[in-house]
């Protein structure tokens, strides 16, 4: 019996239930506006969802917080996803300055969305200034990205890089590829042009309140050199995946919004990062006590926008509780000290 | 590799200790203090150093056969904050898989107010974290339980932190400390009293009473109790300190139901006339006044009958093991009224008991409850009892006239054996502590009986068999007795020891293997190829067996094989 941290090849694998299907997105909605960060400028922001058939690793093994699996749709084809970004762009026009496609798979996966889908979307957005997509390294080719680029000159690659320790990556997350092969797709995505971002995770499973603090951090400054924007992910707890399972069994409890506010208080000055804190203030989202919550998750958007450390004023009691758990969590070997 | 904690005292699952660590002794249970203890352990689960710490970190490794260390940790424990079933089958599995000198710590879990319970099931080392974390998130913490500061509460302790402080009007920052100190101290609190409690066998009394503040320890305790045979494992055959029986939860201590399995198990089959008896508040029954005005106008009648007193929460006890724990030393709230739970388990005691023997006919001398409990059973059976009881005085002349003069009838009737009642006691104890049969084995048809209640002896011929001794009242074999067990049974209630001649103390380590049916206090016969010895065992013979460290048994007599 080893004392190191516990892993998921402990925990068998949760598979996605076939009939939960569409579960979460029905009754959500396929696109929505907001403000986001332009070269320093605030400008509107369009966010579209596309239902593909889902991703690939998803669908073979995934990673152990992610359960977008359950919102693809394996009969979608070419035809039907470009009318889904055309009925909405019909709905809300084409003058956002951003626009971001997200398909919860790899939007560069030929086999989850087919050539002749990529390019009409593409071609359809070549007016706007950013079009930010998301895949897994292994579909950032030259080749590709060359596809890419006679489309649309304005592209950014998201990428699910999640931490730059390759030991967590794996042992936690099991994402299936590896810091080089991130710095490899950052590299290629560049030379043809196209600008990256990458997403780090804070708080994968069977990490310390403490040890994910650290490892974000430690994660910023590995890919700020390689990363043109961050975007700080608070891990949430989805269905159908090993974090709920974990989370039921009170051996996860997503990041306190004040280690997500320490974060990105700590590497300001190294990097641009955005954080957008999806489903926070919730038992399943990331949260503090309850009672400030609504402050600090006002503060981490208005610091997204303003990149300004100033906009952190909030305290709360329970500052004291948290930094307890920063110390001492470790001494409950596996569980969280506080729901 | 030497063992660096010992157990020194056994309550059930739980007990006291050392651990030697950092060049001192700490007695447990007890809590970790300060963060460098916390940290010092941490680091002796990654790199092996002076102490072995091992840490069960998943469902798979409590799964696994066994884990030998001198700290053993159940990881992630605070997941089983609200989760009593989660609880009870992680403690109860990591104590059984661990070794017994292994010390079980539970990280991140105590309060004042579980502590009890957590080293009632068996955990040996605890630490202040949940109640720091309790601190910062406003409360106070007690035995009796948490309660949340706001701005009107106040703090009526008197314990240093608390005194003249007044907690609801200080600033955050001051007002955790103080809720910390306190919360701090209330747990060591708790703790001392947990301590004393097993010193002096009583901590399930501690428990039963604890458990009544929150619903989630009052489910702890029930669930615990599910876990009979892990607890019957660890229970003392006997103890001085009275049995009380004051809650629900009483009747399922596993000192009840051993003794309600054993009544039907082991006693050897009876025939005859039963006379049932109400029981008394003084112990043994035949030394209360109630007792004694029946028995001294039954007199010489007793001879031809055999008796059983119907008690809650202790069902039947044959007259013979009246000197015997618990039914020797238990306390029960009278009212006159039985509550349904009571009424039912001595209804189904009474059911097995006519069951298991053979009885020509059952006198019931009882009324009010007893009389209801008798009643029920008798027609659960189809047996006709016969009441003597007049106007529901067992006293009254009346009813004690009756009562001769159906027994003398039934006499008259099934003219059974005349018996020395002295050999009841002997031969029912023989029994209830050996096994089936085991009087048979030991004692010739009617040896003779000699000594004062209870320190009865047997003899035969000459030479004496066995003695009833001690504070106990346990049947203590001589050497002789013990021969003639060993002829009838190969190793029931031995000790197998390495080849040393014992004197005195029979340490664990000594031990090459043990009946696991010995409890601690049990007699046993001690054996090597060289000699054949008695004495008491010090803790049970899956334990002897297992351990490395402790005294297994206290040698009374030994002798050349
Ligand atoms: S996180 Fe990304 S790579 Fe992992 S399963 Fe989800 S969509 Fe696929
Ligand atoms: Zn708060
Ligand atoms: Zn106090």
């Amino acid at each position: 019996m080893k004392t190191a941290r516990a892993s998921r090849r402990r925990y068998p694998r949760q598979a996605a239930s076939g009939t939960t299907r569409h579960r979460t997105r029905a009754n959500d909605r396929l696109a929505w506006t907001g403000l986001d960060l332009l070269n320093g400028e605030i400008v509107p922001s369009l966010t579209v969802l596309l239902t593909t058939k889902g991703c690939y690793w998803a669908r073979r093994d995934g990673c152990t917080m992610c359960g977008y699996i359950a919102d693809a749709n394996p009969d979608a084809q070419s035809a039907d996803i470009q009318k889904q970004l055309f009925e909405v762009l019909a709905q809300y026009g084409t003058a956002f300055k951003i626009v971001k496609l997200f398909t919860s798979g790899s939007f560069l996966d030929q086999e989850e969305l087919p050539i002749d889908a990529r390019d009409a979307i593409l071609s359809a957005l070549a007016d706007t200034p950013k079009v930010i997509v998301e895949s897994r390294p292994e579909f950032v080719t030259s080749e590709i990205c060359g596809d890419v680029v006679r489309s649309n000159r304005h592209v950014e690659i998201a990428i699910g890089l999640e931490t730059s320790n390759d030991d967590i990556r794996d042992s936690c997350i099991n994402k299936g590829f590896t810091f080089r092969d991130f710095v490899r797709a950052s590299k290629v995505a560049h030379s043809d042009g196209l600008t990256v971002k990458a997403y780090l995770l804070l708080k994968p499973p069977f990490l310390t309140e403490v040890e994910a603090l650290e490892d974000a951090i430690q994660s910023t400054h590995d890919a700020a050199p390689y990363a043109d924007t961050i975007s700080l992910n608070l891990c949430n707890v989805q269905k159908g995946t090993l974090v709920e399972a974990l989370w039921k069994k009170r051996l996860y409890r997503p990041p306190w919004l004040w280690t997500a506010v320490e974060v990105l208080k700590r590497v300001k000055p190294i990097a641009t990062i955005i954080c957008d804190p999806v489903g926070a203030g919730t038992a399943r989202g990331p949260h503090n006590c309850g009672k400030c919550d609504r402050q600090v998750i006002l503060e981490i958007k208005e610091f997204s926008l303003s990149q300004d450390s100033a906009s952190f004023t909030a305290t709360c009691a329970d500052q004291l509780l948290w930094k307890y758990v920063l110390e001492f969590e470790k001494f409950s070997y596996g569980a969280p000290l506080v729901p | 590799m030497p063992r660096h904690f010992e157990v020194t005292r056994r309550d059930g699952a739980a007990r006291l200790g050392t651990l030697r660590w950092r060049g001192e002794e700490l007695t447990t249970p007890s809590s970790f203090d300060s963060k460098e203890e916390l940290e010092f352990l941490n680091a002796l689960t990654i790199h092996k150093a002076e102490l072995d710490v091992a840490v069960i970190t998943s469902q798979e490794d409590l799964r696994a056969e066994r884990i030998d260390a001198d700290v053993v940790i159940l990881g992630g424990a605070p997941r089983f904050g609200d989760d009593p079933r989660g609880l009870t089958k992680a403690l109860v599995r990591a104590r059984e898989l661990t070794n017994p000198d292994s010390a079980l710590y539970v990280p991140a879990l105590a309060t004042p107010n579980n502590v009890s319970l957590l080293v009632y099931a068996g955990v040996d080392l605890v630490d202040p974290i949940m109640a720091e974390v309790k601190a910062r998130d406003g409360y106070l913490l007690s035995a009796e339980g948490e309660r949340q500061f706001d701005a009107t509460s106040r703090s009526y302790c008197m314990c240093d932190a608390c005194r003249g402080v007044n907690v609801a009007d200080l600033p955050p920052e001051q007002r955790v400390t103080v809720l910390s100190a306190h919360n701090r101290h209330a747990l060591k609190a708790e703790l001392c009293i947990a301590r004393e409690n097993i010193e002096r066998g009583t901590l399930r009394e501690l428990v039963e009473g604890r458990c009544r503040t929150a619903p989630m320890l009052t489910a702890l305790l029930r669930l615990l109790d599910e876990e009979h045979s892990y607890f019957e494992r660890r229970s003392p055959i006997v103890r001085t300190a009275t049995l009380l029986a004051c809650s629900q939860e009483s009747l399922n201590r596993p000192e009840i139901l051993r003794f309600g399995e054993r009544v039907i198990e082991r006693l050897n089959k009876r025939g005859g006339i039963l006379l049932l008896l109400p029981c008394s508040a003084r112990k043994p029954y035949s030394r209360s006044r109630s007792h004694r005005t029946i028995l001294k106008r039954l007199d010489k009648l007793r001879q031809f009958l055999h008796e059983a007193i119907v008690t809650s929460p202790i069902g039947i006890v044959p007259r013979g093991l009246e000197i015997m724990y618990p039914a020797s030393n238990y306390d029960i709230p009278v009212t006159g009224k039985w509550t349904c739970d009571e009424s039912e388990w001595v209804i189904g005691r009474l059911t097995k008991y006519l069951e298991a023997n053979a009885f020509d006919t059952v006198v019931a001398h009882v009324s009010g409850p007893y009389r209801k409990v008798c009643d029920e059973a008798a027609a659960a059976l189809g047996v006709d009892l016969i009441h003597t009881v007049k106007d529901e005085n067992t006293l009254s002349s009346d009813s004690l006239q009756r009562l001769c003069a159906v027994v003398q009838e039934l006499i008259v009737e099934y003219s059974p054996k005349q018996r020395d009642l002295r050999f009841d006691y002997i031969q029912d104890l023989a029994d209830y502590q050996f096994g089936p049969n085991a009087s048979t084995a030991i004692f010739a048809e009617s040896p003779k009986v000699r000594g004062l209640f209870p320190t009865y002896y047997a003899s035969d011929g000459r030479t004496r068999i066995a003695t009833i001794v001690g504070k106990y009242c346990t049947l203590a074999l001589t050497i002789e007795g013990a021969r003639r067990y060993l002829r009838a049974v190969e190793n029931r209630y031995c000790v197998r020891i390495d080849d040393f001649v014992p004197k005195g103390t029979v340490f664990a380590i000594g031990v090459l293997n043990a009946d696991p049916e010995i409890r601690p206090f049990d007699e046993v016969i001690v054996l090597n190829e060289r000699v054949i010895a008695v004495g008491r065992a010090l803790m049970s013979g899956w334990e002897m067996q297992a351990s490395k460290r402790g005294a297994a048994v206290a040698v009374r007599h030994v002798e050349a094989r």
